[in-house]
């Protein structure tokens, strides 16, 4: 890694010095590597794929082979067929894009405080953000239900997105905080001399500028109330309330699990996950911040 | 100063939270449809089964007991097994249990101390039922508070062909004869294991289904006066020796420290191990699994020379009724009606299992001659799972594969292992 | 060096009242439509923080002073009437030799993973923000990387389980290369287990850092780098004086939230190992959730909860203090 990284850290638009040969070298060292991470991370969800194909026994065969006889979909035929199982994706989308917007807006709001203002409390505020996550879930579980019984979340959508945003929310703070800062006081400033208020500053500028941040707060945020299972469960009763990850769960029975049912739900979890990941990434294409700092 | 204003400001918020809170909550599908008026009741009934049943069959039985009985209404909540536990417990703390509930005999005993399962002894007598028609009831401290519904028993599958080829003629029938056959099938190579024992501490029911049951098929037991009784117990430790002395030998499947049943029944499927105790349950899965593997059922081998009646570990889908529940009588009636002999054999057929009820027979018992097979070993020996009713059984048995995990590593002896569980055992009592 | 190049806005890394925070000294006002100003502006920061104070307060705080007050009680949720036995359930924690070793295991898992985290996401950060690359190309790549971050626990668990099977693809792949006898337990050996526990939480984790990594390097103004360059700094020195200092504050919190929530990881070594083979990979979170769901005492189960939150908050505080030293 250490030979790439200057290659990488010199983001330049101007035009590269070097010697064309020295260029191609980079180029085969730098893909080299990004083929060897690539295999780290994305052989396992290959196996995963692969299974999802197979029949149940052949999962577990030796040699290990990644296409065999018995290739199929009929895995996928099932779970899309079956209207249950359709509901538990429409309830991820639903609570996992609710839990996305609410958790930037109430978060760029807080991060604002913590950037722009120094008041009263800030700093302890900030340890009780930091350390209220420091709680095993686990031990929460039993007195939080009863919380969510008392005030009627029980197997609603509101009771999961509310839980959720209190598992994401200090880590879109304290991420947003760090990205405002990063940004010069002045910006704002700037159109307060206009007569403009704190809320103007913080949309109008702050927010347009600080899209990489807000994007991958975003995606975080979104991968934690998709694959979420234990609060998802028990916050739940019914089948039409019911998540992904409990339907997956529930292929994995007391005395045998559905494998390639359950591969092939996950895969199928990830693709719409994909495709906005596909949608979102042009943010981090390079630069966008950059230019726009500049007063 | 500043301070009172932001407390009214907070004040403020929260309430209009908590307004927005129950005006969601009105709008959401929560309402559990308690259905106060014209004596309709509803009947939340959760359980792990549904979803291990054929599609739809399990619902088709809830349809017939409703228009059996006009005026219930059975809404079936289906979790996965390996949360029930949690969310019984969640739930009984809370106050929102299901009335009707799934249980599995190694939570009863806690489920009773908790005050979250009700006492089925004094609503049997309220509702006049002959209990001598169930095979079997879940008692803790004399009042029964689980029935089982339908038994998965576990006994000893062999694979005909690894057998053969490995010159053994006949399933093993004592525990010298099953060392043997194992040690040939081992021989054989190819990454064959005789024997595969699965001791996850996840799910440590390995404990009762592969290593006790060698205690129960001798007619030994794990307790004595309801207290535990591991050392000083010839009955127990040579049947723990046995197993260690099957591990030293090297016949035992490779990753059996995080192997669960799961696990077990896939490698026996791809004819990786020779044979194994296991669950009837598993009987279709293998079958469907892998339609040219031909295997045998038999019962679990005794010590040589032991002639009394062979314990067969079980598994139960048992029943349970909330203690919160304001509909018991209602309740009892599902309990009745799965119980009772028609819908016993239909359910413990389209489940592949042994029916709750003495009258009951399953027709697979008839059709299929492995099945039949493991009737008449169930027949000739009796159920023995000396877990169920326990205090913290789930802790018990994963306190006792730790231990006999450090045994089998070489930590410590047999001997030691015992005592060491025996120890932690008398601290949960 | 770098730094020393005064290049305009990079300097506040510390926040400051713009909107006329009013000075502690509080000069008098002159009018007073003024003091209302004033007094608007020192109520604003509350202001935003409100919807995160309700929250936070009405679901987090509420049920954690509730598992505090469960900690001091003996054996509640089983117990009808639990009476308060003071730091009794502490005391039975504190020499459980079990916590101990749960204790060591989870530091274990917890700085191993958080380090792994850290190198693999920068590492694959730095790679795919490379110039030489069309962004095609690059896309490509980032959709590889951030695959095993779209997986719940239990299909991780499931996932790894089979490919570290004794019989599965790991043992298989380095079997035929010849690197080990393709005999490896990973799971129930003792002496692997813990490592390949961590393995699994590294592979999973990482893409997190490295989202938020690629998201930072972004924000870093290129203008430092040719102020570098013109100093005469190499690749390392651009990396080391320019790229690390501006990652900065982002790798700090990320480091302690994934500490923190590392140390949290529950169901992943759950699913995977169940805390074994003996405890070798016991951690705080299998110690509390056994104490809690097997053994039923969720009094101690707890206070053994308490005490992690004692820890963790001493790092928030070493955290803010961080922060606080470096406005």
């Amino acid at each position: 890694m250490t030979t790439l990284a200057p290659t990488v850290a010199t983001t330049t638009d101007r035009p590269p010095l070097r010697t064309a040969p020295k260029q191609t070298g980079r180029k085969i060292a730098v893909i080299a590597a990004l083929v060897v991470g690539a295999c780290f991370s994305a052989l396992p969800v290959l196996w995963m794929l692969s299974s999802s194909f197979k029949r149940n026994p052949e999962i577990f065969a030796y040699p290990p082979r990644l296409i065999t006889d018995g290739f199929s979909f009929d895995a996928y035929t099932t779970i899309l067929t079956d209207p249950v199982k359709l509901r538990f994706f429409l309830n991820s989308y639903v609570v996992a894009i609710s839990v996305t917007l609410l958790t930037l807006v109430v978060a760029v709001l807080a991060a604002y405080a913590f950037s722009r203002y120094d008041f009263w409390g800030k700093k302890t505020i900030n340890v009780v953000v930091v350390s209220v996550q420091a709680v095993p879930p686990i031990t929460l579980l039993i007195p939080y239900f009863g919380l969510v019984v008392a005030l009627k979340l029980y197997n609603t959508y509101p009771g999961l997105i509310l839980t959720y945003m209190v598992f994401t929310l200090p880590y879109a703070i304290i991420m947003m905080t760090g990205y405002f800062n990063t940004l010069p006081k002045e910006l704002d400033e700037a159109v307060k001399v206009d007569g403009a208020g704190p809320m103007t500053a913080l949309w109008r500028i702050l927010v347009p500028i600080s899209v990489p941040g807000l994007v991958s707060v975003g995606i975080y945020t979104f991968m934690i109330a998709w694959n979420e299972f234990l609060f998802a469960l028990t916050l739940t009763r019914t089948e039409d309330m019911r998540t992904v990850p409990i339907g997956i769960q529930l292929l994995m029975g007391q005395h045998s699990y559905e494998w390639n049912e359950m591969m092939a739900m996950s895969i199928l979890g990830c693709i719409p996950v994909l495709v906005l990941f596909l949608f979102f990434q042009r943010f981090f294409i390079g630069g966008m911040t950059a230019g726009a700092v500049k007063i | 100063m500043g301070n009172g204003a932001r407390m009214t400001r907070a004040v403020a918020t929260l309430g209009a939270v908590a307004l927005v809170a129950t005006a969601c909550s009105g709008g959401g599908s929560g309402g559990s449809g308690d259905g106060e008026s014209g004596g309709d009741v509803t009947l939340e009934f959760s359980q792990w089964w549904e979803p291990e049943l054929p599609d739809g069959e399990f619902r088709a039985l809830m349809d017939e007991f409703e228009d059996a009985n006009p005026g219930i209404t059975v809404e079936l909540l289906s979790g996965p097994y390996a949360s029930t536990k949690e969310q019984v417990i969640a739930g009984a703390a809370a106050g929102t249990m299901s009335d009707v509930v799934g249980l599995d005999g190694a939570w009863v005993n806690d489920f009773a101390k908790q005050g979250a399962i009700a006492d089925l002894s004094s609503i049997m007598s309220d509702a006049g039922y002959d209990d001598s028609q169930l095979v079997s009831q879940v008692a803790v401290d004399g009042s029964t508070y689980m029935i089982p519904v339908v038994n998965f028993v576990y006994p000893m599958f062999t694979n005909d062909a690894v057998l053969s080829q490995a010159g053994v003629a006949a399933p093993p029938a004592t525990r010298t004869e099953f060392a043997d056959a194992a040690q040939k099938i081992t021989g054989l190579g190819n990454n064959t294991y005789g024997w595969v024992l699965p001791l996850s501490l996840e799910a440590p029911n390995g404990v009762q289904n592969d290593v006790m049951s060698w205690v129960w098929a001798s007619g030994g037991s794990m307790l004595k006066d309801g207290q535990p009784a591991l050392v000083d117990n010839p009955d127990v430790s040579s049947g723990v020796e046995f197993v260690a002395d099957l591990w030293d030998s090297g016949v035992v499947s490779p990753g059996a420290f995080t192997m669960k049943e799961q696990d077990k029944v896939e490698e026996f499927t791809n004819g990786r191990v020779g044979m194994m105790i296991d669950s009837l349950a598993h009987v279709n899965t293998i079958r469907e699994a892998n339609p040219d593997l031909k295997f045998s059922i038999s019962a679990i081998p005794a010590e040589d020379g032991y002639t009394g009646e062979r314990g067969i570990p079980y598994a139960s889908w048992g029943i349970g009724i909330s203690e919160n529940s304001e509909h018991k009588a209602e309740a009892w009636k599902l309990v009745e009606f799965l119980m009772s002999k028609d819908t016993n054999s239909q359910l413990s057929s389209i489940a592949h299992a042994f029916p709750g009820n003495t009258e009951s027979v399953p027709d697979f018992v008839e059709e299929d001659e492995l099945f039949g097979t493991a009737f008449e070993i169930y027949q000739n020996g009796y159920p023995a799972n000396e877990f169920t009713g326990l205090p913290v059984a789930e802790q018990l048995m994963r306190d006792f594969s730790e231990e006999l995990q450090r045994a089998l590593q070489g930590d410590q002896t047999v001997d030691e292992a015992l005592a060491a569980a025996q120890e932690k055992w008398e601290a949960e009592f | 060096m770098i730094t020393s190049h005064p290049t305009r806005a990079r300097t506040d890394d510390h926040p400051v009242a713009v909107a006329a925070g009013p000075e502690p000294s509080g000069a008098p006002a002159p009018r007073r439509g003024l003091t209302l100003a004033q007094l608007r502006a020192r109520f604003t920061p509350y202001g935003f923080l409100t919807p995160t104070g309700v929250l936070l307060i009405v679901l987090m705080v509420t049920p954690i002073v509730m598992v505090v007050q469960y900690s001091l009680m003996d054996r509640v949720i089983t117990n009808k009437n639990p009476a308060f036995v003071g730091f009794q359930n502490y005391l039975e924690v504190l020499t459980d030799p079990v916590f101990t070793v749960a204790v060591r295991n989870t530091l274990v898992f917890t700085v191993g993973s958080v380090v792994a985290h850290f190198v693999i996401g920068l590492a694959f950060a730095l790679l795919l923000n490379t110039p030489l690359l069309s962004h095609r190309v690059k896309a490509f790549f980032r959709v590889l990387y951030v695959l095993p971050w779209l997986f719940t626990v239990a299909i991780i668990a499931v996932l790894w389980r089979l490919l570290l099977n004794p019989n599965g693809v790991v043992n298989y792949l380095l079997g035929t290369f010849g690197l080990t006898d393709g005999q490896t337990q990973w799971l129930s050996d003792p002496s692997t287990a813990l490592g390949a526990v961590t393995f699994i939480n590294i592979w999973s984790g990482y893409p997190f850092f490295m989202i938020s990594l690629l998201a930072g390097l972004q924000g870093i103004p290129r203008d430092l780098y040719e102020a570098a360059r013109v100093d005469g700094a190499g690749w390392w020195g651009q990396f080391r004086n320019v790229t690390l200092p501006q990652l900065r504050p982002i790798i700090v919190s990320m480091a302690l939230l994934d500490f923190i929530w590392t140390t949290q990881q529950f169901a992943l070594i759950w699913m995977t190992t169940g805390g074994g083979p003996i405890t070798s990979t016991e951690m705080l979170s299998t110690f509390t959730y056994k104490l809690a769901f097997t053994q039923y005492d969720f009094s101690v189960a707890s206070a053994a909860a308490v005490v992690v939150l004692l820890l963790s908050m001493v790092l928030a505080f070493f955290y803010v203090r961080h922060q606080k030293a470096r406005d």
